[in-house]
């Protein structure tokens, strides 16, 4: 009568001893910061003026939405990068996934060459195109000179407009391989059979791509480009290394501005208020992204 | 007679053209790849030649391309002068121990998943939305905590960070490893009077070595990559390649480029390496954010 009742408790207990590394060092180092976090949001916390903090309750908040125009400016900013951004991804990511379906030889590796953008830090990826951009020893300016296209040292960053551009181009440089990734796998997993029988029916390559490939690729290209979305988000170090926010603050994005707030002016509290404002975006955007999904499935259905 | 004679003749012409465009197709698709090659690896190959060319190489026009006589000489001076051997030594290390830690740490946990199915569902959702959350809502709290606990500018506070940080990932990683190991292969090694943690580390941990080896590469780049906790908690002896690379940026677009170039070549340096290593695992690990930090 014992025994199994003791069996039973030591099988409860293990998966918990299992576990319990993990769970604890998530409690003490996300969960617990999160929560301080929160409650430090409502204090004017401030490490340039002293230790000492008053409750203000909400005021961060209300300030950061309705009197920064810093901050509202960089959510303005960040939506202008992550437009044309991931347009450009997805487009780009799937012109290379099917060129990639359609090699035969050495997909593997010139697949893995592709992707390596990818794996590169969004440090070293802005630091070779800051290089690449510079003005007197940049490769771009150096070879639009020698083939005659350009006729003056360029300055990629000389107004907002170009600096975001280039933000742009270079995070479509450092994410499509990601976006192609996806997509290829995507269009690989597709049964060729489908494929098979439109061509027996007389249909062309490009009506078999818009009403076979695409179609069965809505899922992967709406995971892919939520993904892209969310971490787009969270663009810093890119950022950091490429404008520093420049020109003027045309390029500074939320978590840059978040960070700037926290680091260089050192109002924590406020800080605090800003991420958790980016926090309730993000999970804004995410809900509205699935909440759309849905609607579209149950349309098709 | 005559349209006996004449089908083959239609066939072959037809089968001809066909030959003809899919070849036409083919060298379009390589002329497209190839022009991407260009685009994603162009810069790479710029910044290798940069870091070799000699100083005299920066001031000619028309621009030299490739250094005729390639010097390391901009390795040396971002070895000696600018520390990046140390630099370069705490990316190592910080990397290789939160890669030993959180593999340690994440294994049993995704142990529990697999086997018990620990937490239900509950468990692994939590993890997906941790992987969502911006590093940004964590650096605050976590600076002022480490200043109280003076763990700015350690090894450790940084490791600690890496590790749990990178949690999620690995366990999401490892359940799927563990699902697809065969249970009956564990049970007859208990039957035969091994302990539940002997069975996993003397019998799942070997078989399932090359899934560890790929959840601890992503993990190596993952850190190796980060550059938010690093560049706000370091100090100048615990900066890491990320944080030095940036050092660069202060003379303008026109910065000191020899060095420069020679530190991203090293930064992106395990990028290379784990990129041809772990192609199969590429979209799985990039897509649950196997590379950011």
């Amino acid at each position: 009568m014992r025994l199994p009742m003791l069996a039973l408790k030591r099988r409860q207990w293990e998966p918990f001893a299992f576990a319990s590394p993990s769970l604890v060092l998530i409690a003490l180092v996300i969960m617990f910061p999160l929560a301080y976090s929160f409650y430090l949001s409502f204090l004017d916390f401030d490490l340039s003026v002293g230790p000492d903090a008053n409750f203000i309750g909400a005021r961060n908040y209300t300030e950061s939405i309705l009197r920064d125009g810093r901050f509202v400016g960089s959510i303005v900013n960040t939506a202008i990068i992550i437009g044309p951004a991931l347009a450009a991804e997805l487009v780009l990511g799937l012109g290379l996934a099917l060129l990639l379906s359609r090699v035969a030889r050495g997909r593997p590796i010139i697949t893995a060459l592709l992707a390596i953008p990818a794996m590169v830090s969004p440090v070293m990826a802005a630091m070779a195109w800051r290089m690449m951009f510079g003005v007197k020893y940049g490769a771009i300016n150096n070879l639009g000179l020698q083939l005659g296209i350009i006729d003056v040292y360029f300055d990629w960053f000389g107004s907002s407009a170009l600096a975001r551009a280039s933000v742009v181009l270079v995070d479509v440089w450092h994410n499509t391989p990601f976006m192609m990734l996806v997509l290829l796998a995507g269009i690989q997993s597709i049964p060729t059979e489908l494929y098979d029988a439109a061509r027996a029916d007389g249909a062309t390559p490009w009506q078999s791509f818009w009403s076979i490939t695409l179609p069965l690729l809505k899922f992967t290209m709406a995971v892919g480009l939520m993904i892209r979305l969310i971490d787009l988000t969270k663009l810093f170090g890119l950022i950091f290394v490429l404008t520093y926010g420049g020109p003027g603050s045309s390029t500074e994005t939320v978590a840059f501005t978040t960070y700037l707030a926290g680091f260089k002016d050192f109002r924590m509290s406020y800080a605090a208020a800003l991420s958790y404002v980016i926090v309730g975006g993000v999970l804004l955007l995410t809900l509205l992204f699935l909440w759309i999904q849905r609607l579209r499935e149950a349309r098709a259905a | 007679m005559a349209i006996a004679l004449e089908r083959p003749r239609v066939a072959a012409r037809r089968a001809r053209r066909y030959r003809l465009r899919r070849g036409l197709g083919h060298v379009l698709t390589y002329l497209g790849l190839l022009a991407a090659l260009v685009f994603f690896l162009g810069p790479f190959f710029w910044i290798l030649t940069t870091s070799l060319k000699g100083n005299e190489d920066f001031f000619t026009f028309p621009p030299v391309w490739i250094p005729a006589d390639p010097s390391l000489s901009h390795y040396l001076a971002l070895f000696t002068r600018s520390s990046g051997a140390r630099y370069f030594t705490n990316s190592l290390v910080i990397s290789s121990l939160s890669m030993f830690a959180a593999l340690a740490v994440s294994l049993p946990t995704a142990y529990a998943i697999a086997r018990w199915r620990f937490g239900g569902g509950l468990l692994s959702t939590f993890l997906l939305v941790l992987r969502m959350l911006p590093a940004i809502a964590l650096i605050i709290p976590i600076y002022i905590m480490y200043k109280m606990l003076g763990m700015t500018n350690s090894y450790l506070g940084l490791v600690v960070v890496y590790t749990v940080l990178y949690i999620p990932f690995a366990v999401w990683l490892l359940v799927g490893f563990l699902r697809d190991f065969p249970v009956e292969i564990e049970e007859a090694a208990m039957i035969d009077g091994c302990s539940r943690v002997r069975a996993l580390v003397q019998v799942v941990i070997p078989i399932i070595a090359p899934g560890l080896a790929v959840v601890a590469l992503f993990a190596f780049i993952a850190t190796w990559n980060e550059f938010l906790f690093a560049v706000v908690l370091t100090g100048i002896e615990t900066k890491t390649m990320m944080v030095l690379v940036t050092s660069f940026t202060s003379g303008g677009t026109d910065m000191f480029y020899g060095e420069a170039s020679a530190s991203v070549v090293l930064g992106v340096l395990p990028a290379f390496a784990v990129a041809f290593m772990l192609q199969r695992y590429l979209v799985k690990g990039l897509a649950l954010g196997g590379t950011k930090g």
